[in-house]
Parts: structure tokens; sequence; C-alpha cells
């Protein structure tokens, strides 16, 4: 059919929704960027300025915060797929007993991610579950510093605890339109266990994961309440260093620059899905 | 009720003209199937006439009354889609009802109807079932029914039996075919199975490329195919190509590239200018030599498949294949030599 | 002698096929243990602390607490604002989710059924509140709501939450508008319905279970929504989220944090395993596996 052109009536009822969206996201988007650059600035004064730039990119704490908060989103992102992917793995095929354990273990998703971090808090915390455990079987002499540690591994665990099911459910639809029927070609044409999971399952469900990886990635990227209370003391996550610069320090411009910076990379690893997503399909 | 005229009906969907310049009239009560390979356009003048596609060029009368400006639901059409299209949210009842609440019939009307369908087809107790609850052959009865029970001016049918069994496809046909006689409306059946159209109709239409290529009843379009596409479209066909080299009133000697053969052309004539011609002939038409008859050809057998009735037999005769399709007690093998002869009223000639 | 043989192989066949039947048994045994571990410790743990006996601390090496008390919960109940941040949560979500319903429909009735140009665009900005990071959205947004007059505001707050929970609502709308066959419209408008009657009794009965997937979405994002929270309601609206965050910051008291925690999970989990039969068919799955 003819790609037809948007009729006037097409654009109204497209409007509630997309232009809401817009409207909001795109005057925050806009303001953001505009005051990195001194205009329209809270101060009052409107003057095109490069020095908060300066002054964000010479500061070893926006680096430390960058490499950080960059740190995060992709070993979250990495971590929550390499763990959920197996599990999609085994619900595939349905069994007794499959179903209230896919409504287990769908129940962080429900889980507020704030709670999801109090949760698990209480169990890697000084004193916690974990390190009592570990004490008790004479494993560790001394508790483990697992929450506010300095590499963050607390809010990576913390992050894959609570998105996991997300992940899980779009990476289980992917497999679950694979028909049988090809894994069986596959299997009579002589593929083993590691061709199937290989060749087949991975490659086909690539477009899910990609996706989940994408919505993973940004959550934890641009996280500010897990890494607030579960993270280190130094360096906080790009977002935490702007709410401070914008709250604690009132230098709105700079928190802005932050802002830009993390809107700019946010759209890099976007952009760089849909080079991956077009090349995964030209190879199919 | 009512006859259907379509009028220099023209419809292009980007690149693909869908139906080209099509003229066709249809009697009231009347069933024509429009039959083709897909992509020929019949779905698309289904569609025209159901008001779901608008045409580039042409228009569509129901009677006298000119209906290209009238929007699907107020044509008094009912179309049986090929997936049935039944609204899954609503019980058969209400299913069957839609139309008839559409049309404002009051509750007592649309209760003497719909059992009055529901009975002739065979529903009966499956009011309050969803149409996930069915099978596919109470499916396809329960969109039949929700067509039939709004009394339509036309009924439509796109493809209705393809997603039936082959068993069930024959009853449903003549379900179908008993109905619309029984009521008399006025039909228009889209297929792409030559059985169906062949068993089914009053006339057939045979579409290629959004034109007509032949048009005419079951008997016609089978014994005198007049293209070779419809010729080998419906059923099997042997196609050959010769030279005319005598003629003596209806009768034609051609000179084909297996032999002499003689042709008693019943409709059409050759055209006195032209040489050559394109004829066509029916495997089964094809008999066991004895002597006397007519068109004799000797051949070696390539291939014979026993299919229980007949005999299915490709053979070689001077290096041109042929097909047989014989009721022969004799059990026969590739590399037979068998003789065959051709009744000269068998064949038929084709326009290009 | 043949007899033997074969039957002496099928045996062996048989015994291979328990043993590996077993393993798979074992493994999977195993598999279901480590799941519901992973999920019920944590809540378990704030169960357990949530009960605490104050005149008795649960504290190392002890594996569970020495005595259990309600003690906790009255006092949550007693002296922090919880039930004023549960009042503000739940009268938010369903104002956010009707909102964000009435101005998906429309939205998302073209994105799934019309041909238009650009639907990719739209259907990615649709995505961007939950593409942009929160926090720079909500320290922004906070200023253009400031010039509307809408921080500290109950409205404003309803506005935030409905623009987080939209991308779900559009996304999984649109999936259903997208799922109805072509040929059931068309029957009802052959036989004779407008386009009205084609709303009312074709478009809305049979995009109801993806609503319904798309409202408990959204209900559950509001319910969880911190960022904009934080920044746009913030002293004047606390909702369950920031008090928890604030009982979590530098004055960390487990206890109090453990009763927040449960009051704001046990209705999503509640609602969770009501709607188990929506999240079956995958809608979430179906309408952000694709960007």
């Amino acid at each position: 059919m003819k790609e037809k052109k948007i009729s006037p009536i097409d654009l109204l009822m497209l409007f509630p929704g997309v232009g809401f969206i817009l409207l909001f996201i795109g005057s925050s988007i806009f303001l953001t960027l505009v005051q990195s650059f001194g205009l329209f600035s809270i101060t009052g004064k409107s003057v095109f300025t490069l020095e908060n730039w300066k002054a964000i990119l010479q500061a070893r704490e926006s680096m430390d915060s960058l490499f950080f908060s960059l740190k995060m989103g992709l070993l979250s992102s990495v971590g929550t797929v390499v763990v959920a992917f197996p599990i999609a793995l085994f619900f595939r095929k349905g069994g007794t007993g499959k179903g209230i354990l896919g409504s287990i273990i769908k129940m962080p998703l429900f889980i507020p991610a704030l709670v999801a971090a109090f949760l698990i808090l209480n169990l890697i915390s000084y004193s916690g579950l974990v390190n009592t455990v570990l004490m008790r079987l004479n494993l560790i002499n001394e508790p483990l510093r697992m929450l506010n540690d300095k590499f963050g591994w607390g809010v990576v665990f913390i992050q894959i605890w609570k998105n996991l099911p997300f992940v899980l459910l779009i990476v289980m639809a992917a497999l679950a339109s694979i028909r049988d029927d090809t894994i069986d070609a596959a299997k009579n044409l002589g593929a083993g266990y590691w061709s199937i999971l290989f060749r087949i399952f991975v490659p086909l469900a690539m477009p899910g994961i990609l996706v989940s990886m994408i919505l993973m990635f940004i959550k934890a990227f641009g996280d500010f309440p897990i890494v607030s209370v579960a993270g280190p003391i130094y360096p906080a996550s790009m977002a935490a260093r702007m709410h401070i610069m914008a709250t604690i320090y009132q230098e709105w411009d700079q928190a802005a620059v932050l802002g830009v910076i993390i809107i700019v990379t946010a759209f890099i690893v976007i952009w760089a899905y849909s080079r991956f997503a077009e090349l995964a399909k030209g190879e199919v | 009720m009512s006859n259907l005229k379509i009028t220099n009906l023209t419809k292009r969907f980007s690149e693909v003209l869908a139906v080209d310049n099509l003229n066709l009239e249809v009697a009231d009560g009347e069933f024509v199937t429009l039959l083709g390979p897909s992509g020929c356009g019949k779905t698309t003048i289904l569609r025209t006439i159901a008001g779901f596609c608008n045409p580039d060029r042409g228009e569509i009368f129901f009677g006298d009354k000119i209906m290209n400006n009238i929007p699907p639901n107020k044509r008094n059409t009912a179309m049986c889609f090929q997936s049935y299209a039944l609204f899954p949210h609503m019980s058969v009842w209400d299913n069957i009802s839609f139309g008839l609440k559409m049309q404002k019939i009051s509750r007592q009307g649309q209760k003497k109807k719909i059992s009055q369908v529901m009975e002739m087809l065979g529903l009966e107790g499956l009011e309050k079932r969803k149409p996930g609850q069915l099978s596919g052959g109470q499916q396809q009865r329960v969109a039949l029914a929700r067509a039939i029970v709004t009394e339509p001016k036309i009924l439509l049918f796109d493809e209705p039996l393809s997603n039936l069994d082959a068993k069930l496809r024959v009853q449903v046909r003549i379900e179908i075919r008993d109905m619309q006689k029984r009521l008399g409306i006025t039909t228009i059946y889209v297929t792409h199975d030559q059985d169906e159209a062949l068993a089914i109709s009053d006339r057939i239409v045979v579409m290629e490329r959004g034109h007509i290529e032949q048009l005419g009843d079951p008997y016609n379009i089978y014994r005198n195919p007049e293209t070779s596409f419809v010729a080998g479209f419906i059923g099997l066909a042997n196609i050959y190509e010769g030279t005319v080299v005598a003629r003596d009133g209806s009768r034609y000697t051609v000179e084909a590239p297996f032999g002499k053969v003689v042709i008693v052309s019943d409709g059409r004539k050759i055209p006195e200018a032209s040489k050559t011609v394109k004829f066509v002939w029916r495997p089964e038409d094809m008999k066991i030599y004895i002597q006397g008859a007519p068109n004799r050809v000797k051949g070696k057998i390539l291939q014979a498949v026993f299919m229980g009735n007949i005999t299915d037999i490709f053979i070689d005769v001077q290096g041109n294949k042929m097909r047989a399709q014989i009721d022969e007690s004799r059990k026969l093998i590739a590399g037979d030599v068998i003789e065959f002869s051709i009744p000269e009223d068998a064949f038929s000639i084709l326009r290009g | 002698m043949a007899l033997t043989d074969s039957t002496a192989e099928t045996s062996l066949y048989l015994i291979q096929a328990r043993k590996k039947r077993n393993f798979y048994l074992l493994l999977m045994i195993f598999f279901m243990i480590v799941l519901i571990l992973w999920v019920g410790i944590p809540i378990l743990m704030a169960v357990m602390w949530s009960l605490v006996d104050p005149k008795n601390p649960w504290s190392y090496p002890n594996l569970f607490p020495p005595s259990f008390s309600l003690a906790q919960w009255k006092y949550v109940f007693d002296y922090t604002n919880i039930g004023r941040a549960l009042r503000n949560s739940y009268s938010i979500a369903p104002l956010a989710v009707l909102l964000s319903f009435v101005l998906s429909l429309p939205t998302s009735y073209v994105l799934g059924r019309k041909k238009i140009p650009g639907k990719k665009f739209f259907m990615l900005v649709v995505l961007l509140p939950i593409i942009m990071p929160g926090m720079v959205v909500a320290l922004f947004l906070s200023r253009v709501f400031t010039a509307f007059g809408l921080s500290q505001t109950f409205f404003g707050l309803v506005l935030a939450h409905t623009l987080m929970s939209m991308p779900y609502m559009i996304r999984v709308m649109t999936t259903s508008f997208q799922a109805i066959p072509q040929d059931v419209i068309d029957a009802a408008e052959n036989l004779g319905a407008n386009t009205f009657v084609k709303i009312r009794d074709i478009f809305l009965p049979m995009i109801r279970p993806g609503l319904l997937a798309g409202m408990i979405f959204a209900f559950t994002v509001s319910i969880e929504e911190f960022n904009l929270t934080f920044i746009i309601g913030t002293p004047t609206f606390e909702t369950i989220p920031t008090i928890l965050f604030s009982f979590m910051g530098y004055n960390f008291i487990r206890t109090n944090a453990s009763v927040v925690a449960l009051l704001m999970m046990t209705p999503n989990i509640i609602m969770l395993f009501i709607v188990e039969r929506f999240l079956k068919s995958d809608y979430l799955a179906a309408s952000l596996g694709k960007m």
C-alpha cells in the first residue's frame, strides 16, 4: 500500500500522548542544553558561556563520576543478561511447578527499586545475613565490605536483582517465539547442545537481549537513589553528582552540563543499539 | 437481493495494477466465482464491492444504484472472511446478532431470525460458546450464519474454505451452494481452488493479473478454455501449436510436432489468415487406440503412476511429451510402447 | 539368543534414560531452590527486621531475632509521616493512571492502526520518559514546573507520574490495537457498524486485556516513582519511596525502613498475583521488545 500522508485527524489524535511527552521531556532537555551554556540561567542572567563546561570537564570528580556511572551501567546490563539467559532457557519449556516459580521470579519487577535496594542491603550489609553466615561457617574471619564498597558491587547486585524479571520477560518472549521445529531441524542436522545455544537461541533472542540491555544500561547509568544508598562514598554517580551540584552548591548551570553529558551518553548508547540491531537484522 | 454491475474498474497499488479496467455483470440470485492465482486481483474486486477499497476508476452498481460513495457499513453486503473474522470476545449468539443489532431489528425479530439460521446451519446448542471454543468447521458456519442472517443484497466470500480440511471443505461447499440457492442471494465467491469453483458456481470468472481471462459456466470453462492460461490453470492440459494444412468445414487438419491431427472446432473458427494455431486437449480425453479411431499417436511411457481409478501416464511421442489419464486395468510400466487416439472433438482452439 | 541380546540392550537403555531423567529432576529441584532463595530470603529478612523487638535487639551472631513484636509497626505509624505518604501514593497513582489512559487512548489508536509516516519516530518519542535519565528530567522539569506554578503541588505530581507511566501505557495499548485483525473490524463494518459502534463493541472489548496490563504497569510505575517526586514534591508531598529514602539516608533506621519497605511492596505483590495471567501474555515484552 502507498504510504499515506498524515491526516489532520490522526495528528490531532497523536497529540495527547506524543504532545504531552514532547512538551515536558522536550522542554526539560531544551532547558538542560541551553542552561549548560549559561542561557536562561536560574540566576536570571542569560549569557552564552563555555565556563560551565570548562569547570565540569576539568574537575576530577566529574570524570570519576562519569567512569563510575559507565561502569555501573555496563556491569549491571551485562550482568543481568548473563544471569537472565539461562533462567529464560529453563522457563522456555513449561513444566510442573514452573508456573508458580515464574510468578515468584517475577516478583522483583513489582518491588520498587528502593525497596529492592533495601532488601538486598539487609543481606549484604556489614552485619548482614551473608556475612553472618560466612563467619559462622568460618569461611571468613572478618565481615566483607559489600555495601558502600569502593567498586560498587553492592549497586550492581541490587540492579541485577531488581531488573532480572524485566530482562527475563523480554528474553523469554524472544525465546518463546522460536519454534520447536527450528530446534528439531538443527538437531536433525547434527547440532549439539552448544551449537543450538549459540547458533539458534542466542542469535534469535538477540533483538530482545539488546533492547533489555539498553534499557538496563540507561537505568543503571542514570540512577540516583540506589547509588545514593548502596554505592561508594566517592565517587558519586553522575545523577547524584548533578543533584548535589544543583541543590547543595546551587550551581544549576554546571549541573546542566552534567545533565547534557548523561543525556548524550544515553543517546549514544541508543544509537549504537540501532546500529547493532540493523547489523543483526542484516545477518539473519 | 439485487444484481451487481461493475464497470471499468481499475485499482493500482503503488507499482502493481491490481484490477485493470474490468467489467462484470452479475444477475440477481446468481452465484459467480472469481477464480485465479494469488495476486490476480480477485480479492481487490471483492473488497471494492464491500466498500473496503476505493477504486481509482470505475463504478460499482447494486441494481441501478451507484455504490462508490457509500461506506461499507451502509452497503448491506455480507462478507465471509478467510480468517472467519469472528468477534473473539462475543458469544456465538452475539456474533450472529451483531448485524441485526446494527439494522435496529427488534429483539423478538432477532431471536426468530437467528434461531432459524442456526437451525439451518446446525449450530443449535452453541449459542453461549465463544469462537475460541469452536472447531474450524463450526467457526466457518458461525461466520456464514452471521453473514446471511442480515439478509444482505449481496453475499461475498473470500476463500472461506481454505482453512478447513479437505473432507469438510467439500461438505461445507455443498452446504453453501444449497443455502444460496434456497435464499436466492446474489453471491460473489473468491477462490483459487479450481475444483471448488467448478463445483459451486453458476458462472466462473477466470482472472489473471487484474483482467478477465475467460467468463463462462463451469462446463464451458473446463471443456472450452479460450487461453492457455485458463487451460493450464483449470484441470490438466496438453497444449501444442501446429500449422493448418487442410480444412473441410469445421474440420481442420493440423500439422503438429508429433504428427498430423484432425480437429473439429465446435464454436470458435480458426481465422482464415492464420496458419498456426494453438490447441489443447485434456489428458483424460486420450484413449487406448482401437481400430478405426481418429488421431492415432504412438509413444513410449516415461512414467506411469497408478492412482486407483485411473493411471496417470507421461508419454514421449517422437520427442514430444504429453500426459494421459486412462482407465486401464492392465498394469502399465515405464518403457512400454502404447498407442492412443484423441477424439476429434476433444480439442479446443486457443486464442494466443 | 537374539532375543536375550535385545532385551539386555533395551533394559540398559531404560536405565540410562532413568538416570538422565533423575539428573534433570535434581537439576531442576536445585534450580527451583536457588530461585526461591533468590527472591525469598531478602523478603524474609525484611519481614524479620520489621518484627524485631526493640527491647531485645537482633545482632551478630544471631541468625534470627531473639523475639518478635509489632512495636516497630506501631512506632512507624505513630511517629512518622507514613500515613500521609501512603495516602499520597495511593491517591496520586489512580489519578495518574486515569489521566495517562485518557491521553494515551487516541495516540495508541493512531500508532496501532493507522499507516502514518514517521511512526518509528513517534514510537521512540513515546519511550522518552523511560529512556531519559530520571534525575536529569526531574531537575530541569522542576524548573519548567516552577515556571507554571506546578512545583510542590498535588496536581504537579499527578502530571509528573502520568508522564512517567505513559510509555508503558501507550506502548502496551498500541500493541493491543495492532493485534486486532483487520478482518474483524472489516466484518463489523460490513455488518453495518459505524465508527462509534466499532469503538464500543469491537475496539474497547478487544484491547481490554492489554489496557488492564497497561494500567497495572502504569500503577506500579507511579507507586515506585522516585526522582520526580523527590525533586518536585518533597518536602510538601511525601510518597512512600521518598519516605523510604529518607529512612535509608543519613540516619539509617533499619527496623523502620523494613516496615515501610513491606508496606510499599505488599500491595504490588498482591497485584502481581492477580495480574499474572495478563503478564503471561507478555504485553510488556511485546511492547518494549523493540525500540
